[in-house]
């Protein structure tokens, strides 16, 4: 008997956990949701191109913090208008290397404090007042996209 | 009294607005009379360096803060293992002499940029003093690039290297900058080739650019900084697509087979500008100073001179 008590305690035990189990798993299933959230940042976008104009499509690019030059903290590949896109984290000269088939460049972005581009940027590629802009431009748009990357609602 | 203090305020509009002028045109003016001509193994401030920086120039000049820094200079795997030109032609080096002057390192603040149009400005500069000639066809081909000189120097980022290529007085290339010496061949047809040229070139590079960093010296460390010549803007390359630029904007090498004599090619520079059409030289003549680079990164072409 008392095994038989022990067992319907045991049971009882275990309908209880099984209730238990049922109420939890809810909880335990929200864990494994998603849930994005979205908020604004400076962003960085290079526009890499040949002398003749040509994008550098699909050219490697590595990014290099301002504390260490020697390994790049982002790498990845320029899109079909030699375009990449990069969030500095922190103040400084960023570098950002470009390199395709035997060519390349390496760019120095200075980024104040406010996580702009300085106004003494002088990007190498030899770029004009007019591509400067560009370049300015471009963070300023890289805010507004890199917002609307992350706000892509709740699940 | 209110008239003066209407007074002191319209002083102060026109004084304050002219000196914040004055401030920012200064700051942008400030020029360096430091170029990439300067060669000194003693750390120097520019003109813009203010006292403190100055002070920081001289601290690294102590012993505890140099480090060995390796000056290379790399013909690729182009020149050490041979490669197929636009023309098909198979061109492999027996030597391939460089004659380099004044090689110099510089830690350039700001970097320097080699495709805008400015001179590099440098607190510390290092350079070797005598030309040398090498070989860049040296070693087999796995051969490392070839070491022109190690050099002692204060720590820091060594971001721009210029150099030139001028007549040798003395040693295998004696009377030229660049010797190209070895065999092409294309089917049954084998050219043995001496292509001596004798202009003088001159490369300003920016920071290297390749699989790796270089040029970051730490103290009591070695780094090493690298010269590299891409022979494959003067034959093309037969791996890359025909309209590539790299083959549109090359000589090739079957110019140079059609001025032979039996199987043997050996001309200096009077001797292809004679017999080459001018196009052809012109061509060649204009693909010489786009040779040098830093790794992938492109240079400054400040020179280009018949001897």
């Amino acid at each position: 008997m008392m095994g038989l008590r022990e067992t319907s305690e045991i049971s009882l035990q275990c309908l209880w956990l099984a209730v238990l189990g049922v109420v939890s798993t809810p909880a335990i299933a929200l864990a494994h949701g998603v849930y994005i959230q979205s908020k604004t940042t400076s962003a960085v976008e290079i526009q890499a191109t040949y002398d003749s104009g040509e994008p550098m499509a699909g050219a490697q690019v590595q990014v290099y913090a301002p504390e260490n030059p020697e390994n790049a903290l982002f790498s990845g590949t320029t899109d079909a208008k030699g375009r990449y896109l990069f969030v500095p984290d922190r103040p400084g000269d960023w570098e950002l290397a470009v390199r395709q088939a035997g060519h390349g460049d390496i760019t120095v972005i200075p980024v104040s404090e406010a996580g702009v581009i300085t106004t003494e940027f002088s990007n190498s590629a030899g770029l004009t007042p007019l591509q400067r802009g560009i370049v300015a431009g471009a963070v300023i748009w890289g805010c507004v996209g890199t917002a609307l990357y992350f706000r892509r609602g709740k699940h | 009294m209110a008239h003066n203090a209407f007074l002191c305020r319209m002083a102060l509009g026109v004084v304050l607005p002219a000196l914040i002028a004055a401030c920012g045109s200064g700051a942008g003016t400030v020029e360096n009379t430091e170029s990439e001509d300067a060669v000194s193994e003693t750390p120097e401030t520019s003109e813009a360096s203010e006292a403190s920086e100055a002070s920081e120039t001289a601290a690294i000049n102590n012993s505890e803060d140099l480090g060995e820094l390796a000056l290379r200079a790399n013909g690729e795997d182009f020149v050490r293992q041979g490669f197929v030109t636009k023309d098909g032609w198979q061109i492999d080096f027996d030597h391939l002499y460089v004659n380099l002057s004044e090689m110099t390192v510089y830690q350039s603040d700001p970097p320097f940029d080699p495709e805008a149009d400015e001179q590099i400005t440098a607190a510390t500069t290092v350079g070797i003093d005598e030309p040398i000639t090498i070989d860049l066809a040296a070693g087999d081909e796995t051969a490392e690039p070839v070491l022109v000189e190690t050099l002692e120097a204060p720590a820091g980022r060594y971001n721009a290297l210029s150099w030139k290529m001028t007549p040798a007085v003395t040693g295998p290339a004696e009377g030229y900058s660049l010797v190209m010496q070895g065999q092409a061949s294309k089917a049954s047809e084998v050219v043995n080739f001496t292509l001596k040229l004798e202009p003088t070139l001159g490369f300003v590079c920016g920071d290297y650019v390749g699989d790796e960093r270089k040029g970051i010296l730490a103290a009591n460390d070695k780094a090493d900084l690298e010269a590299t010549f891409h022979f494959d803007h003067l034959f093309g390359d037969g791996d890359a697509p025909a309209d590539d630029a790299i083959n549109t904007e090359a000589l090739g090498f079957d110019p140079l087979a059609a001025i032979a004599e039996g199987d043997t090619l050996n001309v200096d520079s009077s001797d292809l500008q004679s017999r080459l059409s001018s196009e052809e030289y012109e061509l060649l003549m204009g693909i010489l100073p786009s040779l040098g680079h830093v790794g992938e990164g492109h240079c400054q072409e400040t020179e280009l001179t018949d001897s």
